[in-house]
């Protein structure tokens, strides 16, 4: 059971990017030990909200809460320090750099040597090839190996792998099944599981209603940057989900007709 | 060994190119030159050139790492080398050197936030400040030129700050103190740059800025730590080459912002950002001075120096897309 405090409240949030109105007025509550699904058609403003909660953008106005305190200062840095870790899906990783060296990015572990920061390489390799080798990548890439190499499965192994390791409190997953085969798909969804066992906050963010229904513990849906359902998977079936991005798309229709 | 085998190499090190240039260049000015080109005299005087001018190239590479450009260290080396000269003699050389590499570490700070603040392109913004601080100091010195009289320049600094005849030995002149202080720049950028967290931020900032951005590296902090570094060591080498001189005006610095830009590009250094090497922009800067000395013994007047600068670069580039491209074929 989920706590009845929400680990992430977000109250009445506006975001605009110039004089588009990206995210209109949405309230949502996130708990710790809660896999839920963040669902709705492209341009939905699903990617928007949870960049929001990793600190790439700061909302025009409303507030989000993390852990009972109001966020004040937005920035990656912050976030991550938090505990929130994200998959994102076309950012996060640096083609230029090395499997190992994107792994630690912006927390990269050093020794000092003569009162001089330098990186810590063995442990830098290490746990990067551990996650590497268990995420199945060829077995011709290494972890210091550029990431320029790798195909788009391999990069969002690599991503998810990172994610897993430096699990924290919250991890959001912004299309993690992209690019992935049938086996790797069923591997990330279980780990998906497994974080919400060990009593993390999952945000798991699809156009797929069908398969996070079967996964997630609560499915909201977003259209046009509301939030326009939020409802327990035991009390709506996928097919009745799916039939509100329906309607929410037709609405909008009519709207712009 | 199998041309394939070369693969793996020249993808991990894009100064090969320039090596080779290097090699194919140095012969071939000792094979025409007649030993005018290879004596200790003129390799001293090449490695002077190349200390100030590669000073200034490391800061530039470090820029170009981050994705950004800075055209304006041509000002910023004359500033420098005004500021040192105009204070030497009435505070003390070393007060003044302190001053003038100050005065560099704030123009490039000023580059710096214009740029990361109001997101105008580095470009533009270090176009403006090389056209602010060139007229400024020929403003300011109304076409005179500053200088400290040879007699005056005995103390320790000044030995110090582009002196020359180090390590002198038989018929070889020496070097100037300048090429220590390029091997110095040389080794502690190169160790925060592959060694240290700093480095990975910042060709992470320079590969990707929204991937660094993601990963809570503050890539606007990068980029300004960058710019200030730069403007650091244009002063630096503004200090040298006055210290060298003794005398400098207006129009000290003039075009070096250009050699430094080649010495990078033709170095391996990737213009989009996040690949550079230092070793590589450094051995540009040598292939240019080498070829600048080169035109000075065989007596070619020097205004051919930079057609020849300009065919270099472009060459240089696209050589090193095919090479690169090549290696990086599967």
């Amino acid at each position: 059971m989920p706590d009845a405090k929400p680990l992430i409240q977000v109250k009445n949030l506006n975001l605009y990017f110039g004089n588009f109105h990206a995210l209109k007025n949405v309230s949502v509550d996130f708990h710790a030990g809660e896999l839920v699904g963040l669902v709705g058609d492209n341009g939905a403003g699903k990617t928007t909200l949870i960049r929001v909660l990793c600190g790439i953008h700061k909302p025009t106005d409303g507030e989000v809460y993390f852990d009972g305190k109001l966020v004040k200062e937005f920035h990656p840095k912050l976030a991550i320090d938090q505990g929130i870790e994200t998959i994102q899906q076309s950012v996060g990783l640096c083609d230029n750099l090395s499997i190992a060296r994107n792994f630690y990015l912006g927390r990269e572990p050093v020794r000092k040597v003569l009162g001089i920061p330098l990186l810590d390489f063995a442990k830098m390799r290490g746990e990067a090839t551990k996650v590497i080798r268990a995420f199945g990548l060829r077995d011709n890439v290494s972890a210091d190996d550029e990431v320029e190499r790798l195909s788009g499965g391999e990069r969002q192994s690599v991503k998810i792998g990172r994610a897993v390791e430096f699990k924290n409190r919250v991890v959001i997953m912004d299309e993690p099944t992209n690019h992935l085969s049938v086996r790797e798909r069923e591997h990330v969804n279980e780990l998906a599981l497994q974080l919400r066992n060990q009593g993390l906050l999952v945000i798991y963010i699809t156009h797929d209603i069908f398969q996070v229904h079967k996964l997630a513990d609560r499915i909201v849906i977003m259209e046009n940057g509301e939030k326009i359902e939020d409802a327990s998977t035991d009390k709506m079936s996928a097919e009745a989900l799916e039939e509100v991005i329906r309607q929410g798309g037709r609405v909008v229709e009519k709207m712009e007709s | 060994m199998s041309l394939a085998a070369l693969k793996p190499i020249i993808r991990k090190h894009s100064e090969i190119g320039i090596f080779l240039v290097a090699v194919f260049l140095v012969l071939f000015f000792v094979a025409t030159s007649e030993g005018r080109w290879n004596n200790a005299y003129n390799i001293s005087t090449i490695l002077q050139v190349t200390a100030t001018l590669g000073l200034m190239t490391l800061g530039v590479a470090l820029v170009i790492g981050t994705g950004e450009i800075d055209i304006s260290v041509g000002s910023t080396f004359g500033m420098a080398a005004l500021i040192y000269l105009f204070l030497a003699v009435r505070v003390d050389p070393a007060m003044a050197a302190f001053a003038a590499v100050a005065a560099g570490a704030a123009i490039g700070a000023f580059n710096g936030l214009l740029v990361t603040r109001t997101g105008t392109p580095s470009l533009i913004v270090t176009l403006g400040s090389l056209m602010i601080f060139r007229g400024l100091a020929i403003a300011l010195t109304s076409g005179f030129a500053f200088s400290v009289p040879y007699k005056d320049r005995g103390a320790l600094s000044y030995f110090i700050l582009g002196g020359d005849n180090l390590f002198r030995i038989g018929t070889f002149p020496g070097v100037n103190t300048g090429f220590l202080w390029l091997i110095a720049g040389l080794v502690i950028l190169s160790i925060a740059l592959k060694l240290m967290p700093f480095g990975n931020h910042l060709l992470a900032a320079g590969g990707s800025a929204a991937s660094a951005h993601s990963r809570g590296v503050r890539v606007d902090r990068v980029k300004l730590r960058a710019f200030i570094i730069c403007g650091v060591l244009a002063g630096l080498a503004g200090v040298l080459e006055a210290g060298k001189l003794g005398s400098a005006d207006g129009s000290m610095g003039r075009m070096m912002e250009l050699q430094a830009t080649a010495s990078c590009v033709l170095g391996g250094c990737l213009l989009a950002g996040g690949r550079i090497s230092l070793v590589g922009a450094l051995m540009g800067t040598f292939v240019l001075s080498s070829i600048q000395s080169y035109l000075v013994v065989r007596a070619i007047p020097p205004q051919w120096f930079i057609v020849l600068l300009g065919l270099i670069v472009v060459l240089a580039a696209l050589g090193d897309r095919k090479l690169r491209q090549w290696a990086l074929k599967r």
